[in-house]
């Protein structure tokens, strides 16, 4: 047994304990938290990226909790695509909290910043639970710690609107959650496990009395994490929670928790379900269609109503619902280009609407401009978090040499190889409003306003912008080197058709 | 109008979800495939194996432990998130709108509050101790502990009641859950197996594997009690606490 | 649509009637401690149902009493999971309750509509 045995675990737990020393060091220094904070996802960052070469496609890392083996105990188990989450999760961690450091200290009184810091670290429990655990109603327990603490990060500043848009985000996000718990019982009545892979293995020769039951089940877990992801008929609550929130609030939430919804979507479909599951592809396959449907929907929907925005992050937060609608329709061609596309889309998504949030916060914080015509002439005084913006749009686009680009174009190498044509239509579509909605602000930032010499620099502080620039950088970075990642998303999603 | 369609929808949903229901195994009934799968384990070994003579305590502090950290994590960002919302009580400062006004509770109600107080907490002990064993536990023990430092509260001031636990000690104690379960968890993992997997340093492996691991489930529901005490009580005083009161309490008309 | 098989399990039409009740109060009531109290009856209705389906005829709770094997007993993995559901239905209604306090301090009103109609004044 060696030593890094227990990682897989330790990725969960070790911010967790950071999590529940925070209040403590707040009691002595209230300036510690945020170096613990630092610290905490630097060590989870650190173990996340150490499974690396232990995760292979069709190789996934199982971990028994407690020592009981699966449909007993509760299972970790860390497939590429789980691998894929954590990675991009904790190292945004690192990143956002960083951020956290300046912005948050105007935002918020010294007293509750260290609960601020809590609910981070919190938060990043639960999405790196959420994203390795291989047991459903292990699944449920760490969707409820995102859910509760990311109601709190929205109204943190207990401004009027937040906590009318948190409040909104409660009632909605409640009630999924509790759609996903009566999934959850249907399922168990008529499996009796909990623990994912078996009842895969259940549901491949269920009893055709009970056939309808799981149906149910699955409607009733893809409208509970709809909710959660913010998809077409169910996003209402996104652009308000997410536009108000403080700004490194705002890119968590855009960047990796809607991304949660999706990736439960994702477990639940394939998974849980499988392709064959009791032999009712035909019902699996039209109802994976109607996610697509949804899917196609955000895209255009997402993307016309982002184009009428007046307010800057309001914007940034419709481009989010096209975004979800990307990463939902790659998943639900049925074609591993597509799957392989809209996981890579997860790491370009969040990284490029990270950025976008983060300057957006620049902004606010060195001129308290919210409104895009008001950044008018900024590319001058802050070239950094403009160029920072204008380099992220690249991807937000879809434009080669960015991440976005690579995800797109496997999203279309997808949606052509099942024959779907017309989605094909949305996706170019997609991009094409994604174009005007991105390039009006670049206009603003860098074509209008005084002239250059009449300009003084009024940077950010350093922690805000650096944040902001590398998670630019890092669009650019994955989009040239895509050969790093790709291959091994199209494998473990081939064999993921295969199943 | 919106109402109509509000309910026509809903009864509608009511009546797919009736169809389904006429498809779910008989209540009751014990050959159904949630009884047959995966329980017959626990009911048969589970007394030997996980040590609780409770198969409930059982499942939830050894077989699905992970699950109970989770959930002790679920609590503690409810605790955060009501102090990042509210902040907490000052002290001295501090009132709850019972407290400033001006009709006193009755003697009546303070004698039999401080008569009932302690039994209270007894038995509130009493179901964390006894949870291995019967109908209690951890979460169940320290709801009761909130609720009888909610009563004191409401009977005598907040003032009174943050003088008694202080915030400093809360602080600590609403951590303790989270930090007990990490502290057995990493006791497993500085032996070399998983997680959460119960193993007493220092204790021959003769010893019963029962005993060790209910070592370790008492330690367990005991620091989960105090700290779920601990949470609902700061929860609560978040809540109740008004900071800028009128000095001079409104008097109801007569 | 089979009737009696209904009537069998009644527990598990009573839970879905409540859910329904939930959702309504949760949709159509304007006061936001209202729709709590909805949000938690939805809640309920879910445990009752979970609970329902570890039930077996005669048995009994799953306490195995000094050596007293082999008795009927009901399946203790439902119980464990609403026990976590409880937890999370309570930390939901204190963040909720929570969020009502400050939306009461800065609106001055808990009526939903009110609370929407202030944001155009």
């Amino acid at each position: 047994m060696n030593a890094s045995f227990n990682h897989p675990v330790l990725i969960v737990v070790v911010p967790l304990l950071f999590a529940a020393l925070c209040p403590i060091i707040g009691l002595i220094r209230r300036s510690l938290v945020v170096w613990l904070a630092l610290f905490g996802t630097a060590c989870t960052s650190f173990l996340a990226l150490s499974l690396i070469g232990r995760v292979t496609p069709g190789n996934d890392l199982s971990y028994h909790l407690g020592g009981w083996e699966p449909p007993w105990g509760i299972e970790i188990r860390i497939d590429t695509f789980g691998l894929l989450m954590v990675c991009v999760i904790s190292t945004l961690g690192i990143l956002l909290v960083l951020y956290s450091w300046k912005y948050m200290e105007r935002e918020l009184p010294a007293n509750r910043l260290s609960y601020y810091y809590t609910l981070l670290m919190l938060i990043y429990t639960a999405m790196l639970g959420f994203s390795i655990t291989g047991d459903i109603f292990n699944m449920f327990v760490f969707m409820e710690i995102f859910a509760i603490t990311s109601y709190a990060l929205v109204a943190v500043t207990g401004e009027k609107r937040a906590l009318r848009a948190a409040f909104k985000y409660l009632l909605m996000g409640a009630t999924s959650s509790v759609c996903v718990l009566l999934a959850i019982t249907f399922l168990y009545s008529v499996t009796g496990s909990l623990n994912m892979l078996d009842i895969s293995n259940t549901l491949a020769e269920l009893s055709p009395d009970y056939i309808r039951v799981a149906l149910a089940a699955l409607v009733f877990f893809i409208t509970g994490f709809s909710v959660k992801a913010a998809l077409f008929p169910v996003h209402v609550w996104l652009p308000e929670a997410h536009s108000i929130a403080p700004s490194p609030v705002s890119a968590l939430l855009s960047a990796l928790v809607i991304k949660m919804g999706v990736f439960g979507i994702f477990r639940i479909l394939f998974t849980v379900y499988g392709p064959g599951f009791a032999n009712e592809t035909a019902n699996w396959k039209s109802l994976n269609e109607v996610v697509a449907w949804a899917a196609a929907l955000s895209i255009l929907a997402g993307a016309a109503f982002a184009i009428a925005q007046k307010d800057l992050k309001l914007m940034i937060a419709y481009s989010s619902i096209s975004h979800i609608g990307y990463i939902v329709l790659g998943i639900c061609l049925l074609s591993y280009h597509g799957t392989a596309g809209g996981f890579y889309n997860v790491l370009a998504h969040a990284m490029g609407k990270a950025s976008f949030f983060l300057v957006a916060g620049c902004f606010l914080y060195k001129k308290g401009f919210r409104r895009i015509e008001d950044l008018k002439g900024l590319g001058r005084s802050m070239p950094i978090s403009s160029g920072a913006f204008a380099l992220a749009s690249l991807s937000v686009i879809g434009l080669p040499p960015s991440a976005g680009f690579i995800a797109k174009w496997n999203i279309l190498w997808g949606c052509l190889d099942s024959r779907k044509y017309l989605f094909a239509g949305v996706v170019l579509l997609g991009s094409v409003l994604a174009a005007v909605y991105c390039l009006k602000v670049v206009y603003y930032l860098f074509f209008t306003g005084p002239r250059m010499r009449d300009t003084r620099i009024e940077e950010a502080p350093a922690a805000m912008y650096v944040p902001a620039a590398l998670l630019s950088l890092g669009t650019l970075f994955f989009g040239i080197f895509s050969g790093l990642i790709l291959p091994s998303l199209n494998s473990a999603s081939r064999i993921l058709m295969i199943r | 109008m919106k109402k109509l369609f509000v309910i026509l929808a809903l009864a509608a949903l009511g009546v797919v979800l009736l169809w389904v229901v006429g498809k779910m195994p008989e209540m009751g009934d014990s050959r159904t495939p949630d009884k047959t799968h995966v329980v017959p384990r626990y009911i048969e070994d589970g007394v030997k194996e996980a040590g609780a003579e409770n198969l409930i305590t059982d499942v939830i502090l050894n077989y699905r432990g992970y699950d109970t950290m989770g959930e002790v994590a679920v609590i503690f960002s409810a605790l955060c998130a009501v102090i990042a919302l509210l902040d907490r009580e000052k002290r001295g400062v501090s009132r709850s709108a019972v407290d400033a006004s001006q009709v006193r509770s009755s003697r009546i109600v303070r004698v039999t509050v401080r008569i009932l107080f302690p039994v209270i907490f007894l038995f509130a002990v009493y179901l964390i101790l006894h949870g291995e064993n019967s109908a209690g536990g951890g979460f169940q023990g320290g709801a009761v502990i909130g609720a009888s430092i909610i009563v004191f509260t409401l009977v005598f001031t907040l003032i009174e009641s943050t003088r008694d636990i202080p915030l400093t000690l809360r602080v600590i104690l609403e951590s303790l859950s989270v930090l007990t379960f990490l502290a057995v968890g990493f006791i497993g993992v500085f032996k070399g197996v998983e997680f959460l997997t119960y193993i007493l340093p220092g204790l021959s492996p003769g010893v019963a594997g029962a005993l060790r691991s209910q070592v370790f489930m008492m330690s367990i529901e005991i620091a989960i009690g105090v700290a779920v005490g601990a949470i609902f009580t700061s929860i609560v005083f978040a809540m109740i606490k008004e900071e800028n009161f009128e000095l001079e309490p409104h008097i109801p008309e007569p | 649509m089979n009737w009696s098989r209904i009537f069998q399990n009644l527990n598990y039409a009573v839970s879905l009637l409540l859910f329904l009740m939930g959702l309504y109060t949760l949709a159509m009531k304007p006061n936001l401690i209202k729709k709590i109290m909805g949000l938690n009856i939805l809640e309920t209705s879910v445990f009752l149902f979970i609970v329902s389906i570890g039930m077996v005829d005669s048995g009994q709770a799953p306490v195995m009493a000094h050596g007293a094997a082999q008795q009927v007993v009901v399946n203790p993995i439902p119980q464990a999971l609403i026990l976590t559901g409880i937890v999370v239905a309570v930390s939901t209604t204190a963040v909720s309750l929570s969020l009502c306090i400050r939306i009461h301090q800065k609106y001055g009103s808990l009526d939903a509509c009110e609370i929407l109609g202030r944001e155009v004044a």
